[in-house]
Order: C-alpha cells, then sequence, then structure tokens
C-alpha cells in the first residue's frame, strides 16, 4: 500500500539541505549593504520573506487539491489538501514571529497596524478556523467536501488582503513596496544579496514540501490503519 | 422570485422575528449610545457603529436561518442549488440592508456622527452590508452542514468579514466628520470587488454544498 511518488524519491531532499545550509553559513557571514535603520537585520530576508513565500506556496498546493477534490471526490486529494494547509500554516506562525521580531527592531514595536500585518493575521485565523471546521465533522468524506468549498473561499478572501488591499496608494504601510513604498529590489538588493536569497528561496520551499510531504504520508498511513 | 416571495411572507408572518431584530438592533444601539458617554470624536463612533453591524447581522442572519431543515427539505426537491442561492443571497441582502438602515437611523438618533456625508457614508453601509450577508448566508451553509451551529459559524465568518470591514472603516472614516473625500475611488473598488467575488463564489461552490 506504500505509494511510489515524488514524495519517497531523495534527491530533492539533499537539494534542500544542501540549499539551506549555504543559506544559513552565507546568511550570516556573506557581506549585506549597510542602511540606515535596517542594518545587519536585512538578513533577515533570507527567513522572513521566505516564510512567507513557503505559506503561499503551499496554500495554493493546498488550494489546487481542494478544486480536485470539487472535481472529482478522491481521498487522497483531501489528504494532500488538508495537510499542506495545516503546513502553510506552520509557515505562516514562523512568518509571523521572524517578521515580528524584525519589526521590533526597525519599526520599533512588535507588532504594528499594518495592512500586512493584518492581512497575514487574518490569513492565519481563517486556516485556524479551516482546522476548527474540519475537526467539527466525523464523516470523512462530508468532512473533505465542506473543509474544500471553505478552503477555496478562505483562500481567494486571503487573496485580496494579503496581494491586491495592502498595494492601494491610498493605504498607509511600513512594509517595502506598498502604499507608496519602494520595493526592496529597486535599490538595495544587491548582487551580493540575491547570491543568497534566491537559494534560499529555493530551499525553503523544499523544506516546506519535504514537512508537507512527511504530514500527507503519515496521514495516509493513518487512514490506511483506521480503515483495516 | 417564488422563493424570495415565500420567504419574504415566511419572515413577515413571523412577527416575533422581526420583533426580536428590531429590539436587538435599538437596544444595541442605546447600550453603545451608554457607553459613548464622554466619548466625543466621530472616529470612534465609527468604529463602534461598524462593530454593532456585525453583530447585528450575525444575530439576523442565524435567525433567518433557524428551525428550517424541514423545510430545506422540501425546498430540495423543487428547484436548482444555484436558483436556491440566488434567491437565498438576494433576500438575504435586502433583509440586511433594511436592518442596517434601521440600525444607522438609529445610530444617528441617538449618537450620531457629527457633519456626515450622508451619501458616502449610505454608499459604504449598502456596500459593505452586502458583501456581508452573502458572506454569513455561505458561512452558515458551510456551518449547518458541519453540524456546528452558531460557534461554528462565528469562528470560520470573523476572519473572513475583516476584510470588508477594515475597507468599509476607512470608507466611512472619509464620510464622517467633513474630512478630505478625494480617495473613496480605491476603497469603492475594494469593495465592488470583494462583493462581486464573494457573490461568484458561492454561486459557485453552493452546488457542492447542496449534494448529499
Amino acid at each position: 500500500m506504500i505509494k511510489r511518488d515524488i514524495f519517497s524519491k531523495s534527491w530533492w531532499k539533499y537539494l534542500c539541505i544542501i540549499f539551506l545550509t549555504y543559506t544559513v553559513i552565507a546568511g550570516f557571514l556573506m557581506p549585506v549593504p549597510a542602511l540606515e535603520i535596517l542594518h545587519e537585520t536585512i538578513r533577515n530576508l533570507y527567513f522572513h520573506v521566505c516564510m512567507w513565500f513557503s505559506m503561499m506556496f503551499i496554500l495554493t498546493v493546498s488550494l489546487v487539491y481542494s478544486l480536485k477534490y470539487l472535481n472529482k471526490p478522491n481521498e487522497d486529494y483531501d489528504i494532500i489538501a488538508s495537510q499542506s494547509s495545516y503546513t502553510g500554516l506552520m509557515f505562516g506562525v514562523l512568518g509571523l514571529a521572524t517578521g515580528s521580531l524584525w519589526a521590533r527592531y526597525t519599526w520599533g514595536a512588535w507588532w504594528t497596524n499594518d495592512p500586512k500585518l493584518n492581512g497575514a493575521a487574518i490569513a492565519l485565523l481563517s486556516y485556524f478556523a479551516y482546522v476548527v471546521l474540519r475537526n467539527a465533522m466525523d464523516d470523512e468524506q462530508k468532512r473533505a467536501r465542506i473543509s474544500a468549498v471553505y478552503n477555496i473561499f478562505a483562500y481567494a478572501m486571503m487573496m485580496v488582503f494579503i496581494m491586491i488591499y495592502p498595494r492601494l496608494k491610498e493605504v498607509d504601510s511600513l512594509h517595502p513596496g506598498n502604499g507608496g513604498n519602494p520595493g526592496f529590489n529597486q535599490y538595495d538588493l544587491d548582487s551580493h544579496m540575491r547570491l543568497v536569497f534566491y537559494p534560499a528561496v529555493i530551499g525553503w520551499l523544499l523544506l516546506c514540501s519535504w514537512i508537507a510531504s512527511i504530514n500527507i504520508r503519515t496521514e495516509r498511513i493513518k487512514r490506511h490503519l483506521a480503515n483495516q | 422570485m417564488a422563493i424570495i416571495q415565500r420567504e419574504l411572507r415566511h419572515e413577515l408572518r413571523s412577527r416575533k422575528a422581526w420583533l426580536a431584530i428590531v429590539l436587538y438592533t435599538g437596544s444595541t444601539v442605546y447600550i453603545s449610545y451608554l457607553g459613548l458617554q464622554g466619548y466625543t470624536d466621530t472616529a470612534t463612533h465609527n468604529a463602534v457603529f461598524w462593530l454593532l453591524i456585525i453583530f447585528i447581522s450575525m444575530f439576523a442572519t442565524s435567525g433567518s436561518f433557524a428551525g428550517r431543515d424541514s423545510e430545506m427539505f422540501y425546498i430540495y426537491t423543487l428547484v436548482s442549488p444555484s436558483r436556491f442561492i440566488l434567491a437565498r443571497l438576494l433576500y438575504n441582502g435586502i433583509f440586511l440592508l433594511s436592518v442596517s438602515l434601521l440600525a444607522f437611523i438609529c445610530f444617528q438618533f441617538f449618537v450620531g456622527f457629527g457633519d456626515t456625508n450622508q451619501v458616502l457614508f449610505l454608499a459604504a453601509l449598502l456596500l459593505t452590508v452586502w458583501g456581508i450577508s452573502s458572506l454569513l448566508t455561505m458561512s452558515f451553509s458551510i456551518a449547518s452542514k458541519g453540524g456546528g451551529g452558531f460557534t461554528l459559524m462565528a469562528i470560520i465568518s470573523f476572519p473572513l468579514l475583516v476584510p470588508l470591514l477594515i475597507t468599509a472603516q476607512h470608507l466611512s472614516e472619509m464620510a464622517v466628520a467633513g474630512s478630505d473625500t478625494s480617495g473613496y475611488g480605491g476603497y469603492v473598488t475594494v469593495l465592488l470587488a470583494l462583493d462581486g467575488m464573494i457573490a461568484a463564489l458561492c454561486y459557485l461552490l453552493f452546488p457542492y454544498l447542496w449534494r448529499d
């Protein structure tokens, strides 16, 4: 009953280890541009931003599998969708933690009333609600179908709030690239930082997929044992 | 159409339900009036008003769904899910709009916003309440299928309501106290987009909740 798919291949896991080891070593040791206010905290770019990229990636995977489930009810799609969004939730919490730390040392507070922070908080709350909703139902097929519907709904609302709303000109934001602020890549993400940032993104995305794949495979085994 | 008519008749006939909602609206507004004694700035009034709108909407929507399971079964056999959800969205939208208009009038009477740009404020109210009603209709359908009732509905709908509410609050802040209203276009666009998106999602996703 063990499925042989991309999850059980090991080459991409080695790749993940290599990229992340490089990220940690180079991220802390390579030179960074000396900027006002940011100073050395700019190194958090390799961690904080990657957490959000990973979260968006894995939640998009979850969305795709929810859509696939509604199109064709298959238990495995439900497992992938649910476990991916649990993993996304974990990366979201890490993104908030790293961001909060960064905000403390650059903006002066752990939490600010910033549209991106509000968006992140809403996204996490709605995915926690997804967990609650799933736990409220016992019947497997019903749970799969209804949570897929909610997942699609929550994802759409989250995208509006995280991606579109902070970009409005009227909205004040402290984040780079929002509310009329220049983005990082326009002026200070120099070639040294790109050398670390791009591998970091790939490394974290791979780690995220790895964690999700472990969750998915564990859940498959659990369901298999429960059905026996 | 027939469904809307039927719902309307049902609602009008049950005077108790109407009275309950009117009373709920009146008393929450009055409580906020008492609580707001001494707070003269309109921004606070505005924030409290939108909080009231959420709670009144939750109360009104859950009331219009409660105890209808046996009837629903009958409706299932008669109409298609997409027609049903369209009727439901229209009916709930109109219903919540009238309730929130009542809340607005009461709030103006007791608390007041100062020198308000009425047109802009009512536009914000209309767009937001329409979105809230569709969102709550969908959340309630999800929650009732999940067997969780009111608590589950609150948990799943609150985070989804926030985008609407924050935009509405920013927009209405422009309308109260005669502040600068030049930048309202962006917020109105966001509200319209949200309303459209929520309605489209309800229409597309509701049939999957229906099937049992």
